[in-house]
């Protein structure tokens, strides 16, 4: 039985270098690749996601952990190429329209990146004919918008509002977050899911699909 | 007599006193929307932003980004549209680097957004380090006189450090943040590198902001604790230091655009030698009351803002803004060291005529030392 506390410690420590040679050993020690997966690397980015979340951790602690766990997985990627077990579903992200702030946006990104969800980033003043299309063409199981001036945030609902006019609302769950945005506001103009930050992001995903 | 909106924001900047509360209103983001739209309310359509503000009543805050021109030796700029996109590329002889940018003025916006970095790998350092090293900055005021004398006596032209003190500029405009923190870590000796030769560029513009007639030089802007803190007491504090000491020996008081959420940057902050924390942003924008800040500065610090820019929006009643407005004068009385502003902006849906009501407001209330 493999201990992952040193991975998941890795991780949180945002070491590169120490979490490949962990992953390496893991899997010359014939460890389950699912189980290095989700009991060592996002084991640790679940905590980094808590500790930002209260306040103990800051962006760029976040950002390397993140950045670890990519690598990693590309290392134990050839390994289970048929099954599914990296991919925790799909998930299609951008800033609405009019807006141009990205920082907290790509951070949920990569973050949602490094817990196993395949994210397509469309960027930012994102419109909603854009974020619809990429429905259709992707298929995403979440499609995330960001908002931090409250003149944009009505281009979420102009967003919800379009994916129900091509008939495609209810083949996606849709997550709202940015500054302004709060719960309410995403009751309201009928998302399924919002998330003041980051950290939380990951268990609203995961929660969405199941996981 | 009464003293002039200007008199008054200065005093309050100095830490000086004051008749009654200051009050400087910024209102860009509202005006170049409607301008751009052709939706300013009926009264205005053709009237600029000052006249507009002198009509409410308030202070007036004007922007300009710079006073001076950065001149490049032994090395070419070349400039191309690319709509919506300007790309701007530095050709050295030891390499090329390129910048995407776009600019929305007609979302509010006065400043250009950074699509894509120059930095792009660490093949871009020396070139970087080259721009760094031969770039000149040259006076360059005419713009910001011909502002100073349109606002007059009626507020304050905000300019300084083309918004970003040294660390933030490379954080924010030539590597972006998420390269910034990876290569602060992968690399963290070619960073500082750049951070050295960037504050020699800044040295150069400070010099012509000594010598200016810029009353509050700005010195960095849109600051937020998620990213700002981890690197706040090596790269920004010092600076800061170094250039608020510098202004102060020239007659000045500095002060730094403050709109993001500030929690953890409270403390931190009263190293920086820095006078007024402009665009302060409370709750319900970030997670501070104006009331924890003043107990945590105390009269060190004098604030510039206190009424988020969301208050001006439609989801407030007008009750409701009177309220929080009221509640606002309660937590700073008696008023000392305090300018009334937006954090940070009047927004392109906000109500003009609130601004005329915290005129209204500081009239009833606001003579110091105020007294709720
Ligand atoms: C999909 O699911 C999810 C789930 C969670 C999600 C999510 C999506 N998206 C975010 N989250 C959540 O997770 C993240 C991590 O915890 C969090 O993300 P955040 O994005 O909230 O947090 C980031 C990690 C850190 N925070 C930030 O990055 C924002 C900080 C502040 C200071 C800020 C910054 C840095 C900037 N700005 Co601007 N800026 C401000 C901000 C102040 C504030 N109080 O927010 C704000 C947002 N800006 C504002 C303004 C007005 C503007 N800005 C502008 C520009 C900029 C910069 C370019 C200078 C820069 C952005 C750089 C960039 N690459 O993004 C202009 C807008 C341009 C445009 N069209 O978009 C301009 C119009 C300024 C101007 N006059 O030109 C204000 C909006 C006011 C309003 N009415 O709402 C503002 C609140 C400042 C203020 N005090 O008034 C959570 O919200």
């Amino acid at each position: 039985m493999i201990d992952y506390s040193a991975l998941k410690k890795a991780v949180i420590d945002g070491d590169d270098e120490r979490t490949a040679q962990l992953v390496k050993e893991a899997i010359e020690q014939h460890a389950d690749p699912a189980d290095i997966v989700t009991l060592g690397l996002q084991a640790g980015l679940v905590t980094v996601g808590e500790k930002f979340s209260s306040g103990e951790f800051f962006i760029p602690e976040m950002l390397l952990a993140a950045r670890t766990v990519t690598r990693s997985l590309d290392i134990i990627r050839p390994l289970v190429s048929d099954s599914d077990m990296i991919t925790a579903g799909k998930v299609v992200i951008g800033t609405v329209v009019g807006d141009l702030h990205d920082i907290g946006k790509n951070l949920v990104g990569m973050l949602l990146g490094g817990v196993g969800f395949d994210v397509l980033d469309l960027g930012t003043d994102v419109y909603p004919k854009r974020f619809v299309t990429a429905v259709m063409e992707h298929k995403p199981d979440i499609l995330g918008m960001s908002a931090l001036i409250t003149t944009t945030m009505p281009a979420m609902e102009a967003t919800i509002q379009a994916l129900e006019s091509a008939n495609i609302r209810r083949q996606v769950k849709v997550i709202v977050g940015g500054a302004p945005v709060t719960q309410h506001f995403a009751d309201q103009i009928g998302a399924d899911g919002y998330c003041s930050n980051g950290g939380s992001a990951i268990e609203l995903c995961n929660r969405l699909v199941g996981r | 007599m009464a003293m002039s909106h200007k008199a008054r924001i200065l005093a309050a900047a100095h830490r000086q006193a004051v008749d009654k509360l200051p009050f400087g209103a910024r209102i860009d983001v509202w005006y170049n929307y409607h301008c751009a739209h052709g939706t300013l309310p009926e009264k205005y359509e053709g009237w600029n932003m000052v006249d507009i503000l002198r009509d409410q009543g308030a202070g007036v805050q004007v922007r300009h980004m710079r006073i001076w021109k950065l001149e490049y030796d032994n090395l070419e700029v070349v400039t191309r549209e690319d709509p919506p996109y300007t790309i701007t590329e530095w050709r050295t002889p030891v390499g090329a680097v390129s910048l995407k940018t776009v600019f929305r003025p007609e979302e509010g916006s006065w400043i250009v957004y950074e699509v894509d970095h120059p930095f792009k790998s660490k093949e871009d350092y020396p070139v970087i380090e080259y721009i760094f090293q031969n770039t000149r900055v040259v006076p360059d005021l005419s713009e910001y006189q011909q502002k100073e004398k349109m606002v007059g006596e009626d507020g304050i032209v905000i300019t300084g450090m083309d918004m970003y003190s040294p660390m933030q500029q490379i954080m924010r405009y030539w590597l972006g943040y998420e390269r910034f923190f990876y290569e602060l870590h992968d690399h963290p000796v070619q960073v500082g590198q750049l951070y050295e030769l960037q504050k020699e560029v800044a040295k150069k513009k400070l010099e012509i902001l000594g010598e200016s007639s810029v009353e509050i030089p700005m010195l960095c802007a849109n600051w937020s604790d998620e990213f700002h803190t981890p690197v706040f007491a090596k790269y920004f504090s010092p600076w800061l230091r170094e250039a608020s000491d510098y202004l102060h020996s020239k007659g000045k008081v500095t002060q730094v655009h403050s709109d993001g959420e500030m929690r953890r940057l409270i403390p931190l902050f009263l190293e920086t030698g820095v006078d007024v924390a402009e665009a302060w942003t409370p709750m319900p924008m970030t997670s501070v009351t104006t009331g924890e800040l003043r107990k945590a500065w105390g009269d060190k610090v004098t604030v510039w803002g206190g009424i988020p820019a969301v208050l001006f929006e439609p989801q407030y009643t007008d009750q409701e803004f009177d309220t929080y407005v009221i509640d606002l004068f309660k937590q700073i009385a008696p008023g000392y060291n305090f300018i009334i502003g937006m954090g940070d902006n009047l927004p392109f849906d906000g109500r003009i005529e609130r601004v005329g009501r915290i005129v209204e407001l500081i009239d009833k209330y606001g003579s110091m030392p105020m007294k709720l």
